[in-house]
């Protein structure tokens, strides 16, 4: 500890930014914002950010917030991005109850299960936003929800480098 | 890396308590989410108010952004144009000339058609525009197709009315806030359009493919009547959507229909037309199919 005083200017005195605990939320709505994007595409395969982000963030921290907190999250999002109302709502919840049931399951984690976790809880939630469409009227083949879990499973490691990244700031580390 | 200690976060009777009751909240949320969810499944209607207040809030944001992209991209083409100018010029003179032909045919056939309605007293019905806006975004995050049109109900847009750009038929609105409106393409799945082929005149039904291509199927079962480049048109049945306004162009068949891509392509055109319901009681229908 009397070392770090000894090194480059600017180590001492670091601590937690103010709005520190304000910060992971504050970043998974500004990924759901992104759909307000000026994008005019008739192909939907971006990923949904929002829930890479969430799921990038819990994956990092189990204790970045509790776990209803993924409720108004998911309200944020399904306006931000005209889902049906409820649906992120109720998805990002139960992915955050899944995860804390995984996490007294699994005895290690490493990157390849963190990132097999995403894309299987991306998957279940790509499901059930095809189901939901079907549902509303415009069903479509399975197969065509494919392409947006690849992609979005290639995201999660960049989702998962921002969210280390904006953690450490957060923290002053 | 060392396990988790699970979800007993120490002998602190107070950081447990505030565990369990955070896990009655994330179900109690659950809950909440899945009776919002039933009710956007049965009762869109009753998230109007809502989904037009969060359209008004993200819009203005989208409508500034495209609003630079556009103007980013209007530099690099026009700087294309300028250094191509002395080809371009031939070929546009060169075009302007065969459209200069065509025209007067063009003309030529309007007096004749003209001459054969008076003949045959049929009564011209005109296209009633209610707003023209911009597409600002899209929902590229999505399965569905929906599109953003930068006017709202303080241009009179309400929802179920249809929009088209000048190429073709985009769609229809589905949500209006004060300032901008969500627009269900045509290339969703859920968007069915009537139409005929404008080669023979045979019906046809329109629906989405959500890939940004639309599946046409013949009313009539029997030989596949489609031809590769055919262009189908609004046929005006159902009376949401005007009749003759091109939808778009068959590019392969299938076993008992078609593929056709959009002719108005939802990027591309520069302005959206809103107009008023062909029939007035299909506004009503359409609220009610939603």
């Amino acid at each position: 500890m009397v070392r770090a005083g000894l090194g480059t200017r600017g180590k001492l005195e670091r601590g937690p930014r103010p709005y520190a605990t304000a910060l992971p939320p504050a970043s998974v709505v500004a990924a759901s914002a992104l759909a307000i994007l000026p994008i005019v595409t008739q192909l939907g395969w971006y990923p949904d950010f929002g829930f890479v982000m969430l799921i990038a963030w819990r994956l990092l921290r189990g204790d970045v917030w509790p776990a209803w907190w993924a409720a108004p999250l998911g309200f944020a999002n399904d306006l931000l991005t005209a889902s049906p109302i409820g649906l992120s709502v109720s998805l990002w919840t139960a992915a955050m109850l899944a995860l804390d049931l995984s996490d007294r399951r699994t005895m290690w984690r490493d990157y390849w299960v963190e990132w097999a976790l995403a894309v299987a809880l991306i998957a279940v939630g790509e499901w059930a936003h095809w189901k939901i469409a079907a549902l509303m009227g415009a069903p479509t083949e399975l197969r065509s929800i494919a392409p947006r879990v690849i992609i979005a499973a290639l995201c999660f490691p960049l989702a998962a480098w921002a969210v280390a990244r904006i953690d450490r700031w957060r923290l002053g580390r | 890396m060392a396990p988790p200690l699970g979800a007993r976060p120490g002998w602190s009777r107070r950081a447990q308590y505030s565990l369990f009751f955070s896990f009655l909240l994330a179900l109690a949320s659950l809950a909440v989410g899945l009776i919002m969810l039933a009710m956007s499944l049965v009762a869109p209607a009753s998230y109007n108010v809502v989904r037009g207040a969060a359209l008004d809030a993200t819009a203005p944001v989208t409508g500034a952004l495209s609003e630079v992209v556009t103007t980013i991209r209007g530099l690099g083409s026009g700087a294309g144009n300028y250094w191509d100018a002395a080809r371009q010029n031939g070929k546009l003179k060169a075009q302007r000339a065969r459209m200069f032909r065509r025209m007067i045919e063009a003309k030529a056939i309007a007096q004749e058609n003209r001459q054969l309605k008076a003949a045959l007293q049929l009564r011209e019905r005109s296209e009633r525009a209610v707003a023209s806006g911009r597409i600002v975004g899209s929902s590229f995050e999505s399965l569905r197709r929906f599109a953003v049109l930068s006017v709202g109900t303080s241009d009179g847009v309400r929802a179920g009315m249809p929009v088209r750009a000048p190429d073709g038929l985009i769609g229809r609105v589905v949500d209006a806030g004060t300032m901008a409106s969500r627009v269900l393409l045509i290339s969703d799945r859920a968007n069915i359009v009537p139409a005929r082929i404008l080669r023979n005149g045979m019906a046809a039904i329109s629906t989405g493919r959500g890939d940004g291509t639309v599946d046409l199927r013949p009313l009539e079962v029997g030989r596949n009547p489609f031809r590769r480049g055919d262009i189908v048109v609004t046929s005006g049945t159902g009376g949401l959507y005007p009749p003759l306004v091109p939808i778009a162009r068959v590019v392969r068949l299938d076993d008992d229909g078609a593929i056709a891509v959009p002719l108005a392509d939802p990027s591309d055109a520069s302005f959206a037309v809103v107009e008023a319901p062909y029939e007035r009681a299909a506004i009503e229908a359409a609220k009610e199919a939603r």
